[in-house]
């Protein structure tokens, strides 16, 4: 049996990888690739601010990379061993990782680098390894010196990709004029390296432009080396703690899996969906015992009466039941039973009223004599409609799979034979087949609650529940590359955790299964 | 199989019920707990209640000989010293003309109206989850209401008259060659906490917030970066130099948020990236409790109290408290509302015209519906150049654009579009902007003239098959490029379409999702697209948008027109720091772009509300809305 699980768990490892590959192309696939939806989400843009903050984001999330590469780095976050110069955490519990070296300027065919350039980078090059030791004592000064050496770094950084846009916005012009085809990434930015490939025409109207921006670039190429080395420098001289547990110092270490920052809302995924999670956990810890608890006893007495009016009128409301789509009677729920207009017995929208922070948790009576719901009861009006839509369709399934177990065991021999001994009907069809009849229910237990956990998106919105559901709609609209991934990420190991389970309780319960 | 109930069972079940009876028990523990602290609360704040009063009173005896009624004060000021506003002028640089502002007033009055009454509650339900409302962070509509509410600025567009009004600023001294701006802030501003509002708060908030480059403000960096540097003068003075002259400067700078020093320099730049709510101003509101450790969770309520201790003397909010919920059905929405969750909310188009028509709606409803200087516009750009920078369009001719905004009914359009929410547009400027010339009218829907424009084009039904044809021979066929957007989008694609058909000509059409329209855009790959800009001042640099250096790089200039006359009107009025010299330029320019049509202008969107009619002093202003001046004439028991 232990040999079963390790083998199974050690499978999950490739199922994982293949899932969130197929999430990462999918989105990267989709229009406008990873991100897009950062740049533009309503209807209405402000001109005025996108193309630098646009540039800001791309070179803070490394979205021009190649899919593949973005794909790696993504996997070595959530990864727990980690390879190379492990991330120093901040006392405020920020991740720092190794600063990002500084490409070279675009276009070296044209505009070689000055001789500055070129022992700037060198230098930047050479310095590693030469670390001045730092005591406790030095320590907090090293922790505010790394700070003011990285707000300069990333300030140089950005005015020398600013000027990089820039040279790219000219070129293309450039390439216009000169009858230059292909030189736009699907984009709208300029690819060097087509431009490269042609001979520089010194008499084109904008290059006086483009060299003066060459030399410009040039320049702030030199300032963000210098800033990047002093950073290098500062970085590793460990001014903050070392994440995880080295291995192998430098090279391999053991940290816990970053789930990363979902960069619609600049907050960590962990912190969104440790959020969300107990919402839909509620609403659905809550609408599972009643689905077991109304379709199993029916699905039993159906088969105990088979094709009585009992049968037939509960497995046709189950089926009426369960073809009512969710969009619609959750929308006529809201419109008839949640409205004053109508009957208004629910509420609206949101888990709990205006006023329930200041209310009791039980229900009470206050000084003035006046009756107060309390939170909990409030909580629990708040989610009747939500918990109801949830239900309804859920009777049928289960009814029917009990119903049809239950009908299996029926005629089987051993009932057959408890009958011919002289057992009663009722300790029949509870002890000997109900019991027999029950393997399938709980294994559909085990497999559809991790699945729930994503949330029901058209619920949650509908309600307005800030759920599971909720976040991972806005995730996709978004086009949150890091918060699809975290929710999917997760979703998919609970999933495979509950297969497993429910392998391991099939043979727990059924004597007959068996994985030595 | 049969069990019997044993000792074992028994001892079992005692435990069960033993632990459940605890834990019922221990609810009510803590409930009686709560309902004492419930009680305190109350008692306290009847105390503080009480202390305010005092101190009012106190202040109110003190600033007696200030404030008596105008006239007394003009005469007394010509004999004692002090009585007159102080209008010491050291701070300024000499020779240059100071801006004095009056001080911090309402623009409607609330307390002189029958009804007022100070206190209660004000609930606005949103109708998009607000990702944070940490200012300078908050990017999106949401968050920018409520940091008009906790922080105050500079100074702020005069909801009347669109000048800008000092709020935290007490005059200013504006370079004449418009190279730098000395402001003074007034002296008794405090932050909520009751601190000072000092010059080395407004640096700290320009150099270490927004111009902090690990802070990720980029949305607001980049409108300022114009600014080259700002340096304290003296404790109440600070003086911006700016590297670029632009007639924009002086309205940019003020109007930005002013944060407290000695609370936000606490966090490091990667908490205040990570934070939803880390919110404290000068303004007429705050958060009811500021707990970095505890932040607002965004789905949830936000609530904000009124700042008691508010620095301007009788101008307080006399709402107590401020609740912005979120739903974001639009069905459900609207039934909160009706339900009584909610004060205001924003309706959709359809919505607005259908609840009016409703018996009694009017009784208990407010239904309004106003252009502002926010009101955005929207708009079919024409590909003016070659699209992808291979293929001229048939739009390159400008009678051709003229000939396609004149086929479009516009009129008809917003009625069974929008429900007849909005008006046909006609230029770049919010027609409640100075800057809209009221005297230039649309052009009209003229299908006749179309046709004889296009005719004149070049473009003749050749071949009698309805559709026409150039010289060539290629018929007259286009790509209409839409975003994904549901109902309404599907709705202009077929007017557009029936609209273009009429007079000949074939219109194709192609929905893509939002998240690649930049893309589309920046690649300038499209025949015609629809978008709609949207503004947040009087006048916007419209530079971005038709100007031909915007062509270039993936500009906003996607549709390359390119105009010399415009060009130079447009560099002359981002550089013409006189306002009246400044709108006739505008409107020099608004008459060329009706000319040349590189856009056809749709709609100017109103902003429109529902507000229940038991909240008082609601005014529509050219700025939008300000709900600080509203009351609830039904509140209970004002507690300030």
């Amino acid at each position: 049996m232990l040999a079963y699980v390790v083998r199974r768990l050690l499978l999950m490892i490739p199922t994982l990888l293949g899932i969130t590959l197929l999430v990462f192309m999918l989105l990267a696939l989709a229009p406008g690739g990873i991100g897009a939806g950062l740049t533009a989400s309503s209807g209405q843009v402000d001109g005025s601010k996108l193309a630098l903050q646009q540039a800001y984001l791309e070179d803070r999330y490394g979205l021009k990379d190649p899919v593949l590469v973005q794909y790696g780095r993504w996997l070595a976050r959530i990864a727990p061993i980690k390879f190379g110069t492990p991330d120093q955490i901040t006392l405020a519990g920020e991740h720092k990782s190794k600063p990002r070296a500084i490409d070279a300027p675009p276009l070296p065919e044209w505009f070689p680098l000055s001789d500055a350039a070129i022992a700037a980078r060198d230098a930047a090059t050479l310095k590693r390894g030469v670390v001045a030791a730092i005591n406790e004592t030095e320590r907090e000064d090293a922790q505010r010196a790394y700070r003011r050496l990285e707000t300069d770094y990333v300030s140089s950084r950005a005015a020398y990709r600013a000027l990089t846009k820039k040279l790219g916005d000219e070129l293309i012009e450039y390439a216009i004029a000169q009858q230059i085809s292909g030189v736009r990434t699907s984009h709208g930015d300029c690819r060097f390296d087509v431009i490269a490939t042609t001979p520089a025409k010194r008499d084109a109207s904008n290059w006086a432009a483009i060299e003066a921006l060459a030399t410009q670039i040039d320049a702030a190429y030199i300032r963000a080396l210098k800033s990047y080395q002093l950073i290098d420098v500062a970085f590793a001289a460990k001014p903050f703690r070392e994440a995880g547990v080295a291995i192998v110092p430098a090279v391999i270490s053991i940290g816990s899996p970053d789930l990363g920052v979902a960069f619609s809302k600049g907050r960590p995924s962990s912190v969104l969906i440790a959020s969300a999670l107990p919402v839909t956990i509620l609403l659905n810890v809550i609408a599972f015992p009643i689905i077991y608890l109304i379709a199993v006893p029916s699905g039993v007495l159906a088969a105990a009466r088979r094709g009585k009016w009992f049968d037939i009128l509960s497995g046709g409301l189950f089926v009426a039941l369960w073809s009512i789509p969710v969009v619609w009677s959750g929308v006529l729920a809201v419109g008839y039973l949640a409205s004053n207009q109508y009957v208004g017995a629910f509420p609206v929208a949101g888990l709990h009223d205006s006023l329930a922070d200041s209310w009791t948790f039980l229900p009470s009576f206050r000084d003035d004599g006046a009756f107060e719901r309390g939170y909990l009861l409030d909580l629990f009006w708040h989610i009747c409609l939500p918990v109801a839509c949830l239900v309804y369709t859920g009777f049928a399934i289960l009814a029917k799979q009990t119903r049809a177990a239950m009908l299996d065991n029926y005629s089987a021999d051993y009932v057959r034979t408890a009958r011919a001994k002289g057992v009663d009907r009722g300790t029949v069809a509870v002890h000997h087949v109900f019991r027999n009849s029950l393997l399938p229910v709980i294994t559909v237990f085990v497999t559809v609650f991790p699945a729930t956990l994503a949330g029901s998106i058209v619920i949650e919105r509908i309600f307005s529940v800030p759920g599971m559901g909720s976040l991972l709609l806005e995730a996709i609209t978004n086009r949150d590359r890091e918060l699809v991934l975290a929710n999917t990420f997760m979703v998919a190991c609970v999933n495979l955790l509950a297969l497993l389970l429910a392998d391991i309780l099939y043979a727990a319960a059924d004597p007959r299964v068996s994985y030595e | 199989m049969d069990n019997r109930f044993g000792l074992k069972d028994l001892v079992l079940f005692v435990l069960v019920v033993a632990i459940g009876v605890t834990l019922v028990a221990s609810m009510f523990q803590k409930d009686r707990m709560w309902q004492q602290l419930r009680r305190i609360e109350a008692k306290v704040d009847e105390t503080r209640t009480r202390v305010e009063a005092i101190a009012s009173d106190a202040k109110r005896a003190a600033n007696q000989p200030r404030v008596a009624s105008p006239a007394l004060s003009e005469g007394s000021s010509a004999g004692a010293t002090g009585a007159a506003p102080d209008r010491a002028t050291e701070w300024a640089r000499p020779d240059v003309p100071i801006a004095w502002q009056p001080p911090l007033a309402f623009s409607t009055d609330p307390t002189s109206q029958p009804e007022f009454r100070a206190g209660g509650e004000f609930t606005e339900i949103w109708e998009g989850k607000c990702a944070r409302v940490t200012p300078y962070l908050s990017t999106d509509v949401y968050g920018r209401r409520v940091l008009d509410l906790v922080c105050d600025q500079l100074a702020v567009f005069d909801p009347k008259t669109l000048a800008l009004k000092g709020v935290l600023a007490e005059a200013w001294q504006y370079a004449p060659d418009g190279t730098w701006l000395r402001v003074r802030l007034r002296k008794d501003a405090t932050f909520s906490d009751g601190k000072p509002v000092t010059a080395d708060d407004v640096v700290f908030t320009f150099k270490d917030y927004i111009l902090n480059e690990l802070i990720e403000a980029e949305s607001v960096r980049s409108t300022l970066d114009m600014i080259g540097d700002v340096k304290v003068i003296d404790d109440r003075t600070v003086e911006f130099q700016f590297s670029k002259v632009l007639f924009s400067n002086l309205a940019v700078t003020l109007n930005n948020y002013i944060l407290p020093k000695h609370f936000y320099s606490k966090f490091e730049p990667s908490q205040i990236n990570q934070s939803t709510s880390l919110l404290m101003g000068a303004g007429e509101f705050r958060l009811a409790a500021l707990d970095p450790s505890r932040q607002w969770n965004p789905g949830d309520d936000l609530v904000l109290v009124r700042n008691e201790q508010y620095w301007a003397p009788g101008v307080h909010s006399p709402i107590a408290s401020m609740r912005f919920k979120t739903i974001p059905d639009e069905r459900a929405r609207l039934v909160a509302y009706r339900n009584g969750d909610g004060d205001m909310i924003t309706p959709t188009a359809p919505q607005f015209v259908v609840a009016q028509q409703e018996p009694n709606w009017d009784k208990e409803n407010r239904s309004l519906k106003w252009f502002n200087m926010r009101s955005g516009y929207s708009f079919i750009a024409w590909q003016c150049g070659k699209r992808k920078g291979e293929r001229l369009t048939p739009f390159h001719d400008k009678r051709v654009r003229q000939a396609m905004t004149m086929l479009l009914n516009r009129e008809q359009m917003i009625n069974e579009i929008w429900s007849g929410v909005g008006s046909v547009a006609k230029s770049p400027f919010s027609p409640e902007s100075p800057a809209s010339d009221a005297a230039k009218k649309p052009w009209p829907y003229d299908l006749a003239k179309a046709r004889a424009l296009l005719a004149e084009a070049g473009w003749k039904d050749r071949d009698g098959d309805g559709v026409l044809e150039s010289e060539q021979g290629d018929p007259f066929e286009f790509e209409f490029t839409l975003a994904q957007g549901g109902d309404i989008v599907d709705r202009i694609a077929n007017f557009v379409k029936n609209s273009c058909l009429k007079a000949g000509i074939r219109c194709k059409i192609r929905i893509i999702d939002w998240a690649v329209y930049t893309d589309m855009y920046k690649a300038r790959d499209f025949d015609a697209l629809t978008m709609a800009w949207q503004s947040s001042a009087p006048e916007s640099d419209i530079r971005q948008m038709f100007h031909s250096d915007a062509i270039k790089g993936g500009g906003q200039n996607f549709m390359q027109w390119s105009n010399k006359d415009a060009d130079e009107l447009m560099e002359r009025g981002c550089k013409t720091l006189d306002t009246a010299q400044r709108m006739q330029i505008w409107k020099d320019l608004a008459a060329v772009l009706h000319e040349e049509q590189p856009y056809s202008f749709i709609r100017v969107v109103p902003w429109i509300r529902f507000v229940k009619s038991d909240v008082g002093n609601v005014q529509t202003y050219k700025t939008g809305l300000e709900p600080w001046e509203f009351f609830r004439p039904a509140a209970l028991a004002p507690t300030g």
